[in-house]
């Protein structure tokens, strides 16, 4: 660790160098006249001006050099409270994203196979008319719109709007899904409301940081860098919980490494020893916490036909402590991998009355056929403890995309949502029709399909029209082979706008060439509530449109121009003046435009000029109707500790299939690489992907690193190269690859299996096998 | 009577214990009273921190003309990429740092290791990546913006240069300007740690106020 000598005589020279030095100047005080100085430098033209990051969910403020109409440097913007001043490889390089050489610059038409280039004008009278016919023929159902977390809250908004309120369909959805749909349909089930009730600022005051699978040094360095800077400072632990051992295990002060899906058992075990241990914090669960149990083996949405409804039922606390009891430490270290000891030791950090505590996940839990049971497991252990709510004390669900938030939850871009509340209520569908202008009869009642759903859907030709905005899901959605096939059958009508060619691209109909982040004006709201605005600073290249501008321009085409009464200059900000209309109130009140514009992003709920750090506790939330602490999303206030059992997953490695596959992601590419690829400087520290192997089971095999090894699940099989003590270090009977890279396109392994009540896919767990070629 | 007096004192004073175990116990709600540091990322927190090691350091003389410090950032400011082989499983604190916190001659490398501005930061690889291919994925219209700062950028022959770069990240002065440093770019009193004092910032992002116009003052 660093640690600075300052012996004394180096102390006293430095001493008498500096009188001496300011002596002199004394003398002499011409010498410091800066202006002077400064005259005869040429003037540089660098232009800085402040947006969030591009890339994942932590949102760091950036500061953006623009000379001569280009965006040339970045730097961390020190007013930031998420990152102070500080970035990542990805974002200190993220302008060069802007400047690859194969940019879509001009919409491209599939004819006879081949694309043929057009004008936009066309284009967009192409898709528009495509519209009309595909729902004159099949009908509104037919058409949809898969967005994602990286629209900006304009566009969503747009999307949503064009969609549900005038189209009149629910077919729309956003690879926020495939992200974090658990975490939110965690939040709901336990507390009636999205989003952490806390802030990246809890980081600065917590004593410990368990994190849930969740590799943080790599997928939010700059909250790991926070973290680690609260460990050299105030010895805060950093507890990594994970089926790999990674460089966030390597600065951990424990790493504790389990099985794949036993992290249900674990989290129960961990309630059970607070319980056994009376660490319980009995006057906060009197207060404020109430007891359910759900359905039991809920299944994994193999199916096309799959349904499920959860049937919450309330309990008392003696029925969850009987519940319990079968995960004792020592039941659990049996199947965990975790000892029973390692099991105690993190109950003994959650329960040591003197420790603040936050939990930090993303895609562990999350990317889990039973992950929404996860998040509720993670939330047992702190309401159990009544440490939620206060400063450092934070069950802390992180997001991975900049607007996953901003746009994907609060926008409402899923099938069931508006932008105040589910889509299936009377009294949410009027109050969004009145703020939309639109007829309320326009809105339909049932959602349609969830991602997965909207996909098989594609496949057995219920869909025939999709758009696909900003996302890449021919190499993100698991079972990939199936949904490309589908994608690729005849009648179907496939429009992607994006700003590289993608393998999704090349499934396309139509290409829309997208404006991206700065080339236009937008808004992201990022994992902690707070919502950053930025102005366009470059144009974007030929004939390239952002996306909501592609969706007006439609809407007009469909007659819906009425419903849109936007200036073409300043839609943006209108568009945001309209939307935070839905969430007016002490609850959800967003952050207004002339605030964004001068700060680097602010929290909401933002209520009479002030953010609120800290939701559902009196001290700091002025939407409470108590004292102390009040969970106002559930209509009694109370907060629900879950009785979720631990359950296998759907395809276990067996004899022909004997390791996990687990997939994810590495700090220098962020999501299917499209963009980051692109910049040479991370592309050259991470040109391809790999298969990581533990190193002895890899000795076992045969297999050295760089080797090539064949790897074969269910549903296909992929030749790539070994990874083999470098990066992570998986545990015994598993392997992880990396999702970025197009050329091994991993999801056609992948298993699509999901969370029966969030509808997000695992892809973390699926049976494979490993062989050396 | 003084019994009861010192009875009753007892019984307040464990009374006052009780509470305050108490509390001390329950009290994982209040907010402690930790130091909060906004200034932790800030340009200039850590002017001065490692300056001393870099003292000793100062008659190091890196023979080796060919600096990469241009050559291995996207644009000036950009993290610089490492230009050696790295193991990929290491953490700052237990490899980079070796190196790079003190600097000095690295013979495995044939080269003065450079000295890191931030020791503190050890989640190095975060935004320092290696080159591992020299190809790209596609071809790129980008322009490095690497124009060199000039060298003499002084008002009169004898007054000292301003500061033509940002210093973000980059607080530790003498862990480029002295020591392994380039040649051109090697300060001539490394002793001499307040560097700013005489040294001013010239950069563009400060925004022009415009000239200060004294308004007169009207005198009945």
């Amino acid at each position: 660790m660093f640690s600075q000598k300052v012996d004394r005589r180096v102390f006293v020279k430095k001493m008498a160098t500096s009188a001496a030095i300011v002596a002199a100047v004394s003398m002499f005080p011409g010498i410091i006249f800066a202006d002077e100085q400064t005259q005869n430098i040429p003037k540089g033209d660098l232009d800085w001006k402040k947006a969030p990051c591009r890339f994942c969910g932590v949102g760091c403020g950036l500061l953006i050099g623009i000379s001569k109409g280009k965006a040339v440097a970045v730097k961390g913007d020190p007013k930031s409270e998420v990152n102070k001043g500080l970035a990542c490889v990805k974002g200190y390089h993220s302008v060069m994203a802007l400047y690859g050489k194969d940019r879509l610059t001009k919409p491209l038409v599939k004819k006879n196979g081949v694309f043929v280039e057009t004008s936009m004008k066309e284009a967009l009278d192409l898709v528009a008319s495509k519209m009309q016919e595909t729902i004159k023929n099949h009908g509104k159902d037919a058409v949809s719109i898969y967005g994602s977390g990286q629209w900006s809250i304009a566009d969503g908004y747009i999307a949503s709007k064009l969609f549900k309120g005038c189209i009149g369909t629910n077919n729309i959805e956003a690879n926020a899904r495939l992200c974090m749909a658990s975490a939110v349909t965690g939040f709901y089930t336990s507390f009636g409301a999205d989003e952490p009730m806390g802030c990246y600022e809890d980081i600065d005051y917590a004593n410990a940081y368990v994190l849930w699978g969740n590799n943080m040094a790599e997928m939010h360095p700059v909250l790991f860098s926070r973290m680690l800077d609260q460990k050299a400072k105030r010895k805060a632990k950093i507890i990594d919980f994970a089926t790999r051992t990674t460089r966030t295990s390597l600065a951990a002060d424990k790493s504790i490494l389990f099985q794949p899906q036993t992290d249900l058992a674990v989290a129960n075990a961990i309630c059970y020893e607070i319980i056994k241990n009376n660490w319980v914090n009995k006057n906060f669960v009197a207060k404020h916490c109430k007891f359910n149990k759900g359905k039991i083996n809920i299944g994994y949405g193999l199916t096309d036909d799959f349904k499920f409804k959860d049937e919450p039922e309330k309990i008392d606390f003696t029925e969850y402590k009987k519940f319990l009891e079968d995960y004792t430490p020592e039941k659990v270290a049996r199947y965990s991998g975790v000892s029973a000891k390692d099991i105690k030791y993190m109950a003994s950090i959650y329960g040591d009355p003197n420790m603040k505590v936050v939990s930090f996940w993303c895609m562990g839990p999350n990317q889990h056929t039973r992950g929404t049971w996860m998040n509720n497991l993670i939330y047992n252990i702190h309401l159990l403890t009544g440490k939620i709510s206060t400063p450092g004390n934070s069950p802390f669900s992180l997001t991975g995309q900049p607007s996953a938030c901003g746009t994907a939850r609060e926008v409402g871009t899923f099938t069931h949502r508006l932008p105040s509340g589910f889509v299936n209520k009377k009294e949410v569908r009027e109050f969004t029709a009145k703020i939309w202008g639109v007829p309320v009869e326009n809105i339909p009642e049932n959602p349609t399909h969830h991602t997965v759903s909207m996909f098989r859907a594609l496949d057995r030709g219920e869909i025939k029209f999709m758009w696909i905005q900003v996302t890449n899901p021919m190499v993100t959605m698991p079972n990939l082979k199936r949904y490309r096939n589908g994608a690729e059958k005849e009648g179907r009508f496939i429009v992607v706008s994006d700003v590289y060619p993608t393998p999704t691209t090349d499934v396309a109909d139509v290409i829309l060439p997208s404006a991206m982040w700065i080339e236009k004006s937008g808004l992201f709201g990022n994992s902690e509530r707070r919502t950053q605005h930025w102005d366009k600073m470059v144009n974007p290249p030929g004939e390239a449109m952002d996306d909501g501008m592609q969706l007006l321009e439609v809407a007009n085409r469909l007659g819906y121009g009425k419903y849109f009464p936007y200036s073409k200059e300043n839609y943006v900000e209108e568009i945001y003046n309209e939307y935070t209309k839905h969430h007016a109130g002490e609850k959800h009140g967003m952050v207004p435009i002339e605030v964004l514009k001068k700060e680097s992003g602010m929290l909401w709920p933002y209520v009479k000029g002030k953010p609120t750090k800290w939701r559902y506790n009196s001290k700091y939330d002025p939407a409470c109707k108590q004292e102390g602490f009040h969970f106002y999303g559930n209509e009694d206030g109370k907060a629900i500790i879950w009785q979720r059992p631990y359950e296998p997953a759907p395809e276990v490695p067996d004899a022909e299939y004997p390791f996990w596959l687990n997939t994810g992601r590495v700090v220098e590419h962020w999501h299917s690489g499209s963009m980051t690829r692109r910049i040479s400087v991370l592309h050259k520290a991470m040109p391809n992907s790999y298969v990581e192997i533990n190193p002895e089971e890899a000795k076992e095999m045969g297999i050295k690193n760089k080797d090539k090894v064949k790897l074969t699940t269910r549903r296909g099989s992929i030749v790539m190269i070994a990874s083999v003590n470098e990066r992570g270090i998986p545990t015994k009977g598993q392997v992880f690859v990396p999702f970025f890279d197009e050329h091994f396109l991993i999801n056609e392994l992948t298993l699509d299996s999901y969370c029966p009540i969030s509808a997000e896919p695992d892809y973390k767990k699926c049976a494979v096998k490993v062989e050396k070629v | 009577m003084k019994q009861l007096k010192i009875i009753s004192l007892v019984v307040v004073l464990m009374i006052a214990a009780v509470i305050i175990v108490g509390r001390s116990i329950t009290a994982t709600d209040e907010r402690t009273s930790v130091e909060d540091d906004p200034n932790k990322f800030i340009s200039e927190n850590g002017a001065y921190n490692t300056a001393t090691n870099v003292l000793d350091k100062k008659n190091i003389i890196d023979k080796n003309k060919s600096n990469n410090y241009y050559k291995n950032r996207a644009y000036q400011g950009a993290p610089p990429t490492i230009p050696h082989e790295v193991y990929e499983s290491n953490m700052g604190d237990n490899s980079c740092l070796q190196c790079h916190q003190n600097g000095g001659y690295v013979d495995k490398f044939k080269a003065f290791a450079p000295i890191v501005p931030h020791p503190e930061m050890i989640n190095c690889k975060q935004c320092h990546v290696a080159v591992k291919v020299n190809t790209v994925f596609k071809a790129s219209n980008w322009e490095s913006m690497n124009n060199i700062p000039q060298f003499s950028n002084k008002a009169l022959p004898t007054s000292p240069p301003v500061i033509p770069h940002q210093l973000e990240n980059n607080d530790d002065c003498l862990s480029c300007h002295a020591g392994s440093g380039l040649m051109k770019i090697r300060v001539t009193h490394p002793e001499r740690t307040n560097c700013k004092q005489c040294h001013v910032l010239k950069v563009n992002e400060i925004k022009d106020v415009g000239e200060f116009v004294r308004i007169p003052k009207m005198i009945n």
